[in-house]
């Protein structure tokens, strides 16, 4: 999933001399946390919603008014993403620098946002859970070809996989989270059972162990 | 009494020999009541219309599933939710669907004319159908056409989704709606399919706080089943008022059902059917209507079915099972059928997990009436 696919576009943007007050009120107009600062078209900054609150608060070391510029308030140092970058760069950038979005840029263009929420919502993408499905966990061998194994056994059973999850365990295994197209999966994990898969859910009734 | 709706084309609903949701749960069915000496008195509903259908379906859904069913490739059948391992396509699906929605349709005007308070439609229950696409055996919503018909009427009308799996075709159809109270018990969708039906799932708009979901544990038992629908559904009653309350029946919460992990039993069973008709008398002045659902044991179906059917009528519960019924059907029953309309008790032996369960769904509850309340009063 490439940064293009999840980010916001066209962009709201803020130039560097309005108040704050008026930063605030687009803010809160629009319901959004970041304002890429642009002046020329030019990035030059990135004004948050807690930007603007401590740079007016009695908090603040040194607090400017509300009528003072955006200027004075927003990030100058902005980290920046390419659309073609994977999600997860994006992620651990965020991550790394602990700040919640990134200003998508090309060459001098600003083309987009990506927010926290955005990486959020292709976290749920990813995990398939949009559509009504069923939920397979099988633990497999951690060694080439199990994976396909498993995915050949679901599509010779004409059952359509919408996602997949997996995850080592640092113990030799893999841990497979599929989201299927079927809600007969207690069946389907009975048949996966006998072909020699460990099925950790459906699990068998305990009454029947 | 209740008046019983029921149609032998109802038994054109079928998705193959291999398929789970087969017409011969219904065969069984008629034929125990039968056995045990009140064969079914029922009214032949008329056959939904696609007007009808259309006051919940998109008309290019219902156009996808008349083209597939006349085997015109042209429609996108993946899109539509058909050709699926659950919604395979099969001919006359289209007219079968509506044999169905028509039985529940029906129900719901037998009760909005004053003909009758309580109605067992003997099939229906498709609540996983949404608004443009089939999904888990469900193709048209006959709870909601039924629904919708009452809503029409200005009714405000109380759903009740004891199925295993959570009601979320009747849900989304009527998420912003004020006119309709859902409840649904249901396995957690942590766990089981269609994954929703959380406690967050509120409703929205004027229909805010008038959608409610139960999920519970895997393995579930009794106590704890009833424990939580106590907690809950009279409160939502008295405070939601409703006009009706329609009842998806589904079975498959059963222990020995092959499709999940609840662990109820007929027990179970017999106690919520006694708890829904008195709420029914409490909050509707008895206007109740039972559809069937989801169950996936010929072990099961019949027995919990014939006891809803019993109880409606006001019938007494026999003990025994008819030895001509089981010799006749004993093929299909297999070889753990118990002789008696009950479970044997104790059903099964004691498993582990109990006190971590009852914490969770306590914690579930807990946390729903807590969100939920500050909505209701």
């Amino acid at each position: 999933m490439l940064v293009r696919e999840i980010m916001k576009s066209p962009v709201t943007t803020i130039p560097p001399d309005v108040s704050l007050v008026e930063a605030c009120k687009l803010l809160q107009a629009l319901n959004i946390r970041h304002l890429p600062v642009t002046e020329s078209g030019r990035l030059v900054g990135v004004l948050t919603d807690r930007d603007v609150r401590f740079a007016t608060s009695t908090l603040c070391p040194s607090p400017h008014a509300a009528t003072d510029s955006v200027r004075c308030a927003m990030s100058t140092s902005v980290l920046t993403a390419d659309p073609g970058d994977p999600i997860e760069e994006a992620a651990r950038v965020m991550r790394a620098h602990k700040i919640g979005c990134l200003p998508v840029v090309e060459g001098n263009l600003l083309v987009g946002i990506i927010t926290d929420m955005d990486l959020l919502d292709a976290i749920l993408r990813l995990a398939g859970i949009y559509d009504s499905t069923g939920r397979l966990e099988v633990s497999l061998s951690d060694v080439p070809g199990e994976l396909a194994r498993l995915t050949s056994f679901l599509g010779q059973r004409n059952v359509n996989i919408r996602s997949i999850l997996t995850y080592p365990t640092g113990q030799g295994s893999i841990r497979t989270v599929l989201r299927v197209d079927t809600n007969q999966t207690p069946p389907l994990a009975d048949a996966l059972r006998e072909a020699h898969f460990a099925v950790l859910w459906p699990m068998q009734k305990p009454w029947l162990r | 009494m209740a008046a019983v709706i029921y149609h032998r084309e109802y038994a054109r609903y079928d998705f193959g020999a291999d398929h789970p949701f087969t017409p011969a749960r219904l065969a069984i069915l008629t034929d125990l009541l039968a056995s045990l000496g009140n064969p079914i008195d029922a009214v032949e509903p008329p056959l939904a219309t696609r007007e009808e259908i259309l006051t919940v379906h998109d008309e290019a859904y219902v156009a996808a599933v008349e083209a597939l069913d006349r085997q015109d490739g042209s429609s996108d059948a993946m899109a539509y939710g058909l050709g699926t391992p659950d919604n395979p396509i099969f001919p006359g699906m289209d007219l079968a669907a509506r044999w169905l929605v028509g039985g529940t349709l029906h129900g719901a005007r037998t009760i909005a004319e004053g003909k009758h308070n309580r109605v067992l439609q003997l099939g229906g229950g498709l609540h996983h159908a949404a608004r443009a696409k089939a999904a888990g055996f469900c193709l048209y919503n006959d709870l909601a056409v039924a629904i919708q018909d009452f809503v029409r009427r200005g009714w405000y009308v109380a759903y009740l989704d004891i199925d295993l799996h959570h009601g979320d075709g009747v849900q989304s159809l009527f998420y912003e709606s004020d006119h309709v109270l859902t409840v649904s018990l249901h396995e957690s969708g942590y766990y089981l399919y269609p994954g929703t039906g959380h406690i967050h799932e509120l409703g929205s708009g004027s229909g805010r706080g008038m959608k409610i979901n139960i999920p519970l544990e895997p393995f579930t038992e009794e106590e704890d089943y009833l424990e939580a629908f106590d907690a809950v559904v009279p409160q939502a009653l008295a405070w939601f008022s409703p006009s009706v309350l329609v009842v998806q029946a589904g079975a498959d919460g059963h222990f020995a059902d092959p499709m999940g992990d609840l662990a109820l039993t007929t027990r179970t069973y017999h106690a919520l059917y006694e708890r829904i008709l008195n709420l029914a008398a409490r909050h509707t002045e008895g206007r109740v209507l039972f559809t069937l659902g989801g169950g996936y044991s010929s072990a099961v179906v019949p027995r919990v079915w014939a006891m809803l059917y019993l109880t409606l009528m006001g019938l007494p519960l026999p003990e025994r099972l008819p030895e001509d019924w089981m010799a006749k059907w004993a093929h299909a029953l297999g070889p753990r059928m118990p002789l008696t309309l009950h479970d044997p008790d104790p059903p099964f032996p004691p498993f582990e997990g109990k006190d971590e369960r009852r914490r969770r769904n306590r914690n579930t509850v807990s946390r729903l009436l807590d969100s939920v309340s500050r909505y209701w009063y």
